[in-house]
């Protein structure tokens, strides 16, 4: 039987994989490293906080996240013009305390089954986002492509040096970057858009991580962005976490397998609702393994980290895929 | 080109800095306050249409709004008095325990556009204030109500069956959003669904 992580790379490299990989499995996922910590924090339910970027982010009692407040009082970014006066990245050096623990954390990874993997959110198109609000952010790749450059540039060589610094302290097999693209029916950015703004950033970030180590980079969007596949391919995205079926998957599998894999094709929507039931996610999940095959495909929903809003959904897809693999394999 | 046409393809094609000096020469040149607005709403349909079918992306949606915007402004002084063109009213909001803000933006963007006069509640409204709304506002025709997360599910369930059980009438309902089906909708009770922001603003219109 081959390890968890010799299963994922057999799939991913077109080999003989004997299993269907499981959601998260092959990832020993590191979640908040310290500069990560720096850029946060986070509120907890029903605090309101402002982060290392100067975002205001609240998180209601009754909301099941934490959320940008992007109200003219509270909104980072008036005018993109003005980025240099205003936007001011987070400290890039930690204390050697925090890197300490971060260490140690990394040491209980079991990296013969597990890829040592460092989660990374947000993303550079999310940053900007969160920095001058959706709709301001998306008008001014019209109205102010300049400025925009100039902000994606030195969002991108924030991340590099935050990079640079953990590969130096844990040296990280995996990058599981996070950065929704789109919503369930299409792209936010039209792919040319996309190819001028976000294309040579990512490439850029992916290359930095791969000439220091990383050998899987596994990029997050739980949309559609089927049209954005061989971008995704030139900036070097091992696997697709969170492709929603809306991207007609075996499609995707079919023409780019090979050249990238997609980890998905479980529509959070479908299965991680009030009323799941065991019968769905069954149905869902050998819909899934049946018509995506066992190549450059790994079953998951299409959650952003190894968990469920439901308790116990995560847990019965985990399960349901185990007994795909009995039948298919 | 006439003017009134190079205005529609401005609008479509989100000329934000053209579309005010445009609409001012048209004015100038004697066109009707009137047709120039019947033709950016036009303009609007044709964009959200696009939007539907995958041609165009939300920047380009929102860029025509923005053009639109900036022809309106020059075009208010010139419709005071002249028959309303106003479809009706539409209050719209995200529900409460959702606080995603994009989706309905852009519905609440489309509907503007073609001749609603919107209320935008925001986003994470409780389904009392919908209901406080539509009483401060009988002459709503329709309510819009949007949820981006499997979890907010039942609140929109609740804020239809709340805006029910208030016994006010005289106004449709529309649901929209990510988790959100047509199944959905008939199930809650909702008079209408729309899967993308274009497709309301058509759905919208054959409501009233």
């Amino acid at each position: 039987m081959l390890t968890k992580r010799e299963n994922l790379l057999e799939t991913i490299r077109g080999g003989k994989p004997d299993r269907f990989v499981n959601q998260y499995e092959a990832f020993g996922i590191l979640v908040g490293d310290p500069l990560m910590a720096l850029a946060g924090p986070m509120p907890n339910p029903g605090e309101r906080v402002v982060n290392g970027w100067g975002v205001t982010m609240i998180w209601p009692e009754h909301v099941p996240g934490p959320f940008p407040v992007h109200d003219e009082e509270h909104k980072v970014l008036k005018d993109i013009t003005k980025w240099k006066e205003v936007v001011k990245a987070p400290p890039t050096e930690a204390s050697e305390e925090a890197w300490a623990e971060y260490v140690e954390q990394a040491k209980q990874i079991d990296k013969n089954e597990q890829f040592l993997t460092v989660f990374g959110a947000p993303g550079i198109f999310e940053q900007l986002h969160y920095l001058m609000g959706m709709d301001d952010c998306l008008i001014n790749f019209y109205e102010e492509p300049e400025a925009m450059h100039e902000l994606i540039d030195y969002i991108t060589d924030y991340k590099i040096k935050c990079m640079d610094e953990i590969i130096k302290r844990i040296k990280p097999e995996c990058l599981f970057q996070h950065d929704d693209w789109g919503s369930q029916i299409s792209s936010f950015l039209s792919p040319s858009m996309f190819a001028e703004f976000l294309l040579p950033a990512y490439k850029k970030y992916y290359a930095f991580c791969r000439e220091n180590g990383v050998e899987l980079i596994v990029h997050h969007s739980d949309s559609y962005a089927a049209n954005l596949v061989p971008y995704m391919i030139e900036m070097g995205i091992d696997i697709w976490q969170g492709t929603m079926t809306t991207n007609n998957n075996p499609e995707l599998i079919k023409k780019y397998g090979g050249k990238i894999s997609f980890m998905g094709d479980i529509d959070n929507g479908l299965v991680d609702r009030p009323d799941w039931t065991r019968e769905n996610i069954r149905k869902e999940v050998e819909r899934a393994c049946r018509s995506c095959g066992k190549l450059y495909f790994i079953p998951c929903t299409t959650m952003g980290l190894p968990m469920s809003v439901y308790p116990g959904v995560y847990e019965a897809v985990s399960q349901e895929i185990d007994r795909m693999s009995k039948i298919m394999f | 080109m006439s003017k009134i046409q190079e205005i529609k393809t401005a609008v479509e094609t989100g000329k934000t800095k053209l579309i005010a000096g445009l609409v001012q020469e048209a004015l100038d040149a004697g066109e009707q306050a009137n047709d120039i607005l019947a033709a950016m709403i036009d303009a609007m349909g044709v964009v959200g249409d696009k939007f539907s079918k995958g041609e165009i992306f939300v920047p380009e949606m929102l860029i025509a709004g923005k053009a639109m915007q900036k022809g309106i402004d020059v075009l208010k002084p010139h419709l005071a008095g002249e028959a309303s063109v106003s479809l009706g009213k539409c209050i719209i909001g995200t529900v409460a325990g959702d606080l995603h803000d994009i989706g309905k933006n852009l519905v609440a963007l489309m509907i503007e556009s073609t001749g609603f006069e919107v209320i935008d509640l925001g986003v994470d409204v409780p389904a009392n204030k919908f209901v406080e709304t539509i009483k401060a506002n009988p002459d709503v025709k329709v309510v819009a109500l949007s949820a981006l997360l499997t979890t907010t599910m039942p609140a929109m369930k609740d804020t239809v069956a709340a805006i029910r059980e208030s016994g006010l009438t005289g106004f449709k309902i529309i649901v929209g959003g990510a988790p959100i089906t047509q199944e959905f909708a008939d199930s809650i009770g909702a008079d209408a669904y729309a899967p993308d922001a274009g497709s309301a603003a058509v759905k919208v219109k054959t409501l009233v």
